[in-house]
């Protein structure tokens, strides 16, 4: 599903990451923890093909096709889902608007045609059920007044309705009370599929109780230092990363 | 081109020429008023950059071209071919110009506007009615505001007249659409007169559109009385031909407790500028005007607002919005004046702008002059670009960065709208501001 081989990333001249490999197979979910400025987040954004950050090595290959070459829009029409960690308020931009032209966009790319508006209310609802979203927020400009945690349930709601290939979800954890982080969790588990695939970038292994991962890959100094199942996560819990940073620089 | 070597006399000339086709030529009271106009502009003539109000403003787009007044416009139009110009599909009555003259055959009949209004063309009235109109006509408009109201004083002929009686409540919005159509280098200059007496209520639409692209001239002068513990809605678009030059001033009074709310929109016109003056005369009146105003290749949009405070406890506010495409220009001037004997005055001005262009240019310039020591008062503009963090994040959704851009600046401009009560206007002037930025190019700044 995705191949990173080697990759190299600057930002400002500043390189960020230093020759990464990840490798994620359809349906796999894999969790990448690190410390703080570690890269997690670069990862995530330079996947999206978010501006800032110059790519000066390597190679993306996302089923079947050059990433890099895509833009933003491109890449998501064709299956990359980003869950931002602080999702952007768009005042004035109806939220239905803004869900329907996206589920359109992602379609026509699909071959499908665009739905109509009775169709389209009646999935988005189906899946607002999903993470328990007030549909009276839907009324609402994106994101516009919505507390951290709705702003969270409303990106996983924007997953359920693409049904993204690949979705990689940016500390979706981050500032989330418990009850928020398992409503979340129970909408990511129930999009988990053997097509779809999934990296958790998170800074705290929290997330992991709640969504199982296949893999966990720690990644420091611009790359991933080490890759192991989900005990891995458990024991940076327990050591910290101090322990690997120190190995790998050995 | 018509050059023309010296705009105060071909204005002159063209006075003298109207002056015996005038209404009401009988009656001294508006003999003066038109006189005073007509020395106002003689001894004035039409301003210059180097006054303050009109330094960002050059009149050159209007000056340049000899506009003639229209005779009785000719015109085969159906109540059907405007249909698709109505913001308010359930209007209460509808009133039609063509060229600035009323057309009684396009406009709801006077025996089906609603009881207690009054609602018809100002020439008419001013023939037929004169001493209904006495108490009003000229009582908010000041000549000395500028050349263009003293002009459209001296040449005061025809335009809406509405009066509604004391505490009427109107449902449905009344309607009026000014057209310019047909004939090349039409001046018009519409006098229009909404008076609501003491506690009556209603909403008033003034929509100036062209039906072709002939360039044109409006000079319109609308004057407003809001009585006592009266309410007005007051939405007004100017959507003209890309060719049109449209300047347009607003004069309101307002009694005590009375409420006053605009909705202003500029889409069109090559060259435009609209005026509003508010004065808070008695206690406790509201005044809030909320605008957008809309630029674009070699266009100006001008916007400028004066509120008065002249009493105590009064609030008013101010906020506008405005978007510059391609080479365009706009200015917004937004003054909040308080007297002296004004305390407890609560007044607040805000004005926004996007540029989308490297090209495009705004003029802010919010006023604050305060008198009197005891009052809230405030002012923000800011001027800026798309949103990086915004755009990026549509883009992330699959939607194309055109797309991406026309969506949030329709947001910006939502904000505005919104505060419209009249149905379904938010959506018709976001679909016209669409087809502004479709047809615009789109130049990159500062988003990559």
């Amino acid at each position: 599903m995705l191949k990173v081989t080697d990759l190299q990333v600057t930002v400002d001249n500043q390189p960020i990451l230093k020759g990464l490999d990840l490798s994620v197979g359809a349906g796999e979910v894999h969790a990448i923890m690190g410390p703080n400025g570690s890269g997690k987040s670069s990862l995530a954004h330079v996947l999206a093909g978010r501006e800032g950050y110059q790519v000066t090595g390597g190679e993306v290959c996302f089923d079947g096709q050059d990433l890099l070459a895509l833009d933003v829009e491109e890449r998501a029409r064709r299956g990359l889902f980003l869950a931002l960690q602080y999702p952007v308020e768009l005042p004035g931009v109806s939220t239905m608007v803004f869900l329907r032209e996206s589920l359109n966009a992602v379609r026509a790319q699909r071959g499908e045609p665009p739905l109509d508006a009775a169709a389209f209310i009646k999935l988005l609802r189906e899946k607002a059920r999903l993470v328990e979203l007030n549909p009276e927020l839907l009324k609402r400009a994106v994101n516009t007044g919505f507390s951290g945690g709705e702003k969270k349930r409303s990106e996983i709601l924007q997953m359920a309705l693409l049904e993204p290939k690949l979705a990689v979800l940016d500390e979706t954890d981050s500032g989330l009370d418990i009850d928020a982080l398992r409503i979340v969790a129970d909408g990511v588990n129930a999009l988990r599929s053997p097509q779809r695939s999934m990296i958790l970038v998170t800074h705290y292994q929290r997330l992991l109780d709640y969504i199982e991962p296949d893999f966990v890959h720690v990644l420091a100094g611009g790359r991933i230092v080490r890759s192991g199942d989900k005990s891995l996560a458990l024991e940076l819990e327990r050591r910290g990363y101090g322990w690997i940073a120190g190995e790998a620089a050995a | 081109m018509n050059a023309v070597m010296d705009p105060v006399e071909h204005y002159r000339a063209l006075v003298d020429a109207a002056t015996p086709l005038l209404p009401g030529a009988h009656l001294a009271w508006l003999v003066e008023q038109r006189e005073r106009g007509l020395e106002h502009f003689l001894a004035n003539g039409f301003p210059t950059r180097k006054q303050e109000a009109w330094r960002y403003t050059g009149l050159e787009r209007v000056l340049e071209e000899a506009w003639l007044p229209q005779a009785e416009a000719v015109v085969n139009l159906a109540a059907d071919d405007l249909s698709r110009l109505w913001l308010a599909p359930k209007a209460g009555a509808r009133l039609v110009f063509v060229n600035g003259r009323w057309m009684p055959a396009l406009s709801t009949p006077v025996d089906a506007v609603p009881a207690g209004v009054q609602l018809g063309g100002l020439r008419e009235a001013l023939e037929e009615e004169p001493d209904q109109l006495s108490a009003w006509l000229g009582g908010a408009a000041h000549i000395e505001a500028s050349a263009f109201t003293a002009l459209n004083s001296a040449l005061l002929d025809d335009g809406a007249w509405l009066q509604i009686a004391a505490d009427r409540r109107l449902p449905a919005p009344i309607e009026i659409l000014y057209l310019s159509l047909g004939q090349d280098r039409a001046a018009i200059h519409p006098r229009n007169l909404l008076v609501l007496e003491e506690g009556a209520q209603a909403t008033v639409i003034e929509h100036y559109a062209s039906l072709d692209e002939a360039p044109s001239f409006t000079n319109a002068v609308t004057e407003v009385m809001v009585g006592d513990g009266a309410r007005l809605e007051h939405t007004r678009l100017q959507d003209e031909s890309p060719s049109a030059r449209h300047m347009s001033s607003v004069f309101v009074r307002q009694a005590g407790d009375s409420a006053y709310h605009a909705t202003h929109v500029s889409l069109g016109g090559v060259w435009s500028r609209s005026e509003y003056h508010n004065r808070l005369q008695c206690e406790r009146a509201n005044c809030e005007i909320d605008g957008l105003y809309v630029s674009g290749e070699r266009r100006l949009a001008d916007v400028h607002v004066a509120i008065e405070h002249a009493v105590p406890a009064c609030s008013s506010r101010q906020r506008f919005k405005g978007i510059v495409l391609g080479s365009g220009r706009a200015v917004f001037d937004g003054l909040i004046r308080v007297q002296p004997d004004a305390q407890k005055t609560d007044a607040h001005l805000s004005n926004d702008n996007l540029l989308l262009s490297r090209d495009a240019e705004v003029d802010t310039k919010p006023q604050l002059e305060i008198y009197a020591d005891d009052v809230k008062c405030s002012h923000g503009t800011t001027v800026g670009q798309l949103d990086p963090a915004q755009l990026f994040y549509l883009r992330s959704r699959g939607i194309g960065l055109g797309e991406a851009r026309r969506m949030l600046c329709l947001g910006f401009a939502t904000e505005v709208l919104d505060g419209c009560s009249v149905e379904g206007f938010a959506d018709r002037v976001g679909e016209r501001l669409r087809q502004h930025l479709e047809a615009s190019p789109l130049i990159r700044v500062n988003e990559e």
